[in-house]
């Protein structure tokens, strides 16, 4: 479970985040929403690490999150999809997975053929270098990556991103289905709002680094306020 | 097959890859400190120069070679790796002219220091093995049973660090540390510990170096013994470009080679002009290295 | 009618006031005073003019080039009209940290304005030195401005040999080149002995000293060393003030500009239709040419050129004394050059100070030891150096007293 309290992010002058409080429950995915510039992507590195808020907590679990390094952070048990899959094109999609199972104690073998299993199509690739995947095997072997590590708290950042429809409808079961089968707790940042609301549990809307929403996701749904200003959406 | 292999230009060959897998040494040494921290160190020779007086200072109390030598590797990590975090630290993220500057002042301080402390005298250093070139029916073959040693040091060296990046788990850290640092952080590689590892990795390659440099008998250990060496290491790096330790090692060899039959065949003043002229001419062919491959880096 | 009247006034007074000095200086030497006296009265004039020229209203604005001119004459006004009370060693010092100046000047654009950086600017002032040294050596006639520009010349076709190449390189890439160019440039100059002289080099034919006409002027009973020296230094300083007018306007001007554009964000510079390689190549040759103008001074000032002043640890000086001075700005040249001038001196004040064996290993290497940690200290701490830093803190004097 992650708590998000009163957290104000700034860059500068500008304010990416103000005052913004949430409760991602544990086994429950929960979309963060919003347009461009909302200030999710700002969210996400601030919980991994990457920025160091103005003000505010954030607690896992009772433990607070702020101040600590990213790679502290990282081994807590929170993994991270950044914006854009951060996939190393130079190593085989076999050593992106290596490297990171390297912080878990895990059996890398194990862990291995589990990747492989959910994902069969990056055991097919396994020595190929990742700059030949296409979109949607970079997400797979993304995912694949943080999931290796056995985390209890996954941070997605716009995984259909320059993805196909049905390639990101695959891609949302996919994450579905990992939060039914274990404890996930899972942060969904995404754009693209309705695919992620149809997966979702609770959702979380920003409005240029504000709260404008925090209900439960077949409410937020089915606002129409909401899904006219903030997310887009056409009747 | 004896008169080939006593004639001039197998002579010029020997010669050369004597010198030559020491300057693939020192732009291997670049090489990994370049890819791992983005800084080009202009202290390259001057920090394992230092580390290699104070190993061999302990002569005065009787230890032997060996011993030193593992002195020498000891001073060199310590070394590379408060340079890491005392002086480079500070200045990732700054403009790239700032840490050059700062190494480019580290060598002059580290040299000034050690000859204020050891004086600017040659030191010879008590070598194990014998520097009388092998004859071969009565006429000198260019190898010695030390310039046998260089090489294959040099060789085990290169081997180990080669192997140490591709098939150890601390060698995807490192590779993943400098290619994609802060999804290596996501992914709970501690970055910091291992760009000082880089540094240290690095500075023991040119302790390595330095002492076969400074163990040659007609060399000696001064202050300045790496300066040369290092401007040639420096071309080889640029040359075989700076991303890439292979092309790194090969540029070397093949520049020590073309040193060699130059001096031969021309004059002592040629060289380093020559060197200059090869080091002009593919930086315009391709500005960042000739072996460096132009695909992208990050997906 | 009033305004177009007060935009001319500036140019008119100026000129109108440095010929009623002029002609002044005229009719004051040919009656025979003390030098002192002289010397006096032509500053005065001067001094008046300039002032008379920089109270204009608004000049910095309407007149920008002028008001640097009145600036730089009223500089070179009281710094010569100092040197003739000052001992010839003093005056020596000053004459090569001029020389040393101009050089840091050349750094101080290359790197502040374009971003680019050069570990060889120590061989760029060997070709101007010796360049100076072979011409005179060959055509003992040609006045000594010419002469300077020749060797000015040679440094610009030099810096224009590197800078072609230069200009596709990044940061760590151009040091090595320039590293390698200074390393080898002693070799070169070992290649040519027969030109340049060998080991040890060249002299001058002949002693350098004042025309004719002014030998009046610099000659009064004293010592023809102490006359010479005072001749050389003041010509230093006049080549200097020169040297930095042209920098100061360069600065300020489209090709500045344009340069500062690049060094801060070449993409922005190129959308704009700056031709970044051209702008790169001028700067580095701009930067070579004047680090040759000093090397050809410091020729004159000590009468011979040695190939052992120009190796790579030289380089490594000129760098140390901008990054400490202030990398980029003018006033950090002057304050580098002083440092110089006056380096030696101090140093060994330090010595004797904490009683070192002056002949010892640890006295002779103290010059690298604080030139070296200066360098690594100022460019982690304060890497603007001291012209940067006084105008960081003059900045928040400023903010304190009006906020």
């Amino acid at each position: 479970m992650i708590t998000i309290d009163d957290l104000t992010v700034s860059f500068g002058a500008v304010q990416a985040l103000r005052g913004v409080s949430f409760v991602a429950e544990t086994g429950r995915i929960t979309a963060v929403l919003g347009a461009n510039g909302a200030g999710k992507t700002t969210l996400l590195r601030t919980i991994s690490g990457l920025k160091e808020p103005k003000s505010g907590t954030i607690t896992m679990d009772e433990r607070s999150l702020v101040h600590k390094r990213t790679e502290d952070i990282a081994r807590l048990g929170i993994g991270h999809v950044p914006e854009g899959r951060g996939v190393i094109g130079e190593f085989t999609v076999e050593e992106n997975l290596r490297l990171g199972a390297m912080m878990a104690k895990v059996n890398l073998q194990q862990g291995l053929d589990e990747q492989y299993e959910q994902f069969p199509v990056l055991g097919e690739r396994r020595k190929q270098h990742a700059a030949k995947l296409s979109g949607g095997e970079r997400q797979m072997l993304a995912m694949a990556r943080a999931l290796i590590a056995k985390p209890s708290v996954l941070l997605l950042d716009e995984p259909s991103l320059g993805l196909a429809p049905l390639v990101t409808a695959q891609l949302m079961h996919t994450i579905h289905s990992l939060c039914e089968t274990s404890d996930l707790t899972v942060i969904l940042v995404e754009q693209n709002a309705s695919s992620a609301l149809r997966i979702a549990h609770h959702a979380v809307v920003l409005h240029v680094g504000k709260v404008v929403a925090n209900d439960a996701a077949s409410v937020v749904a089915a606002d129409e306020n909401l899904r006219q200003y903030y997310l887009g959406l056409v009747e | 097959m004896d008169p080939f292999l006593t004639s001039r230009i197998v002579t010029d060959v020997l010669g050369g890859l004597t010198n030559g897998v020491i300057f693939g040494m020192v732009a291997l040494s670049l090489v990994l400190i370049w890819r791992s921290t983005g800084v080009l160190n202009f202290a390259q020779g001057a920090m394992p120069m230092f580390a290699t007086y104070v190993g061999f200072a302990l002569l005065s109390y009787h230890f032997g070679y060996w011993a030193c030598v593992v002195a020498c590797v000891i001073v060199g990590l310590l070394i590379g790796g408060l340079t890491e975090r005392l002086l480079v630290r500070g200045l990732y993220g700054k403009p790239e002219i700032n840490p050059i500057v700062v190494m480019v002042g580290f060598l002059i301080v580290l040299e000034a220091v050690a000859a204020a402390i050891w004086s600017s005298f040659p030191r010879s250093l008590p070598t194990p093995f014998s520097f009388k070139d092998w004859q071969l029916a009565g006429k000198p073959l260019a190898l010695s049973p030390f310039t046998v040693y260089e090489i294959v040091t040099a060789l085990i060296v290169m081997t180990a660090v080669a192997v140490l990046f591709r098939f150890t788990k601390l060698g995807l850290q490192l590779r993943a540390s400098a290619v994609a640092p802060e999804v290596s952080r996501l992914l709970g590689v501690r970055v910091g510990r291992l760009l000082t590892l880089g540094w240290m990795l690095s500075t023991v390659v040119g302790v390595i170096t330095t002492i076969l440099v400074a163990s040659n008998l007609f060399q000696g250990l001064t202050p300045t013994v790496m300066d040369g060496i290092f401007a040639y290491g420096f071309i080889a790096a640029a040359i075989g470009g700076l991303e890439s330790p292979v092309g790194a090692i090969v540029a070397g060899v093949l520049l020590g080679i073309i040193n060699q039959f130059v001096t031969d065949y021309v004059n002592q003043n040629a060289v380093i002009i020559i060197a200059l002229v090869l080091l002009i001419v593919s930086l315009m062919i391709r500005p960042s290295g000739v072996f460096t491959k132009r695909s992208e880096r990050r997906v | 009618m009033k305004r177009d009247w007060t935009r001319r006034r500036a140019p008119l007074a100026l000129a109108v006031a440095v010929v009623v000095s002029v002609v002044a200086v005229v009719a004051v030497v040919s009656a025979t005073t003390t030098r002192e006296g002289v010397a006096l009265s032509i500053a005065i004039d001067l001094a008046i003019a300039c002032v008379t020229t920089l109270s204009q209203p608004d000049l910095k604005s309407s007149h920008p080039v002028v008001s640097r001119a009145a600036l730089t004459l009223l500089g070179l006004d009281v710094a010569i009209f100092i040197t003739f009370f000052l001992n010839s060693s003093t005056n020596f010092n000053l004459a090569t940290g001029a020389a040393m100046s101009i050089v840091l000047l050349g750094l101080s654009f290359l790197t502040g304005a374009s971003g680019q950086i050069s570990l060889g600017n120590g061989a760029f002032m060997g070709v101007g030195a010796f360049a100076m040294a072979i011409w005179s050596n060959h055509h003992a006639t040609t006045p000594i401005f010419l002469t300077l520009l020749i060797a000015v010349g040679c440094g610009a076709l030099v810096g224009l040999l590197l800078g072609l190449p230069a200009t596709r390189l990044r940061g760590p890439y151009l040091a090595g080149m320039t590293l390698a160019f200074a390393v080898a440039f002693t070799f070169i100059l070992s290649s040519f002995s027969s030109w340049t002289g060998g080991d040890s080099g060249l002299q001058l034919p002949t002693e350098a000293s004042a025309p004719r006409w002014l030998d009046g002027f610099f000659h009064a009973g004293t010592s023809p060393l102490t006359t010479t020296t005072l001749y050389i230094t003041d010509v230093a300083i006049i080549v200097a003030g020169v040297a930095f007018f042209f920098m100061a306007n360069l600065f300020a001007s489209r090709t500045g500009r344009a340069m500062r554009l690049i060094r801060d964000n070449d993409v922005a510079a190129e959308l704009v239709g700056i031709s970044l390689p051209r702008a790169r190549v001028v700067a580095f040759i701009v930067s070579s040419a004047y680090a040759a103008l000093g090397g050809a001074l410091l020729t004159l000032i000590n009468n011979s050129v040695s190939p052992a002043t120009y190796s790579f640890a030289l380089s490594v000086t000129i760098l140390s004394l901008i990054v400490i001075g202030g990398i980029g700005t003018i006033s950090g040249a002057v304050i580098g050059g002083i440092i110089y001038a006056f380096s030696t001196n101090v140093i060994s004040w330090i010595t004797t100070q904490t009683g070192l064996n002056p002949q010892g290993n640890f006295a002779s290497q103290l010059n690298g030891i604080i030139f070296g940690g200066l360098l690594i200290l100022t460019m982690l701490f304060a890497p603007l150096g001291i012209s940067g830093a006084v105008r960081h803190l003059w900045s928040r004097v400023r903010a304190r007293t009006q906020g």
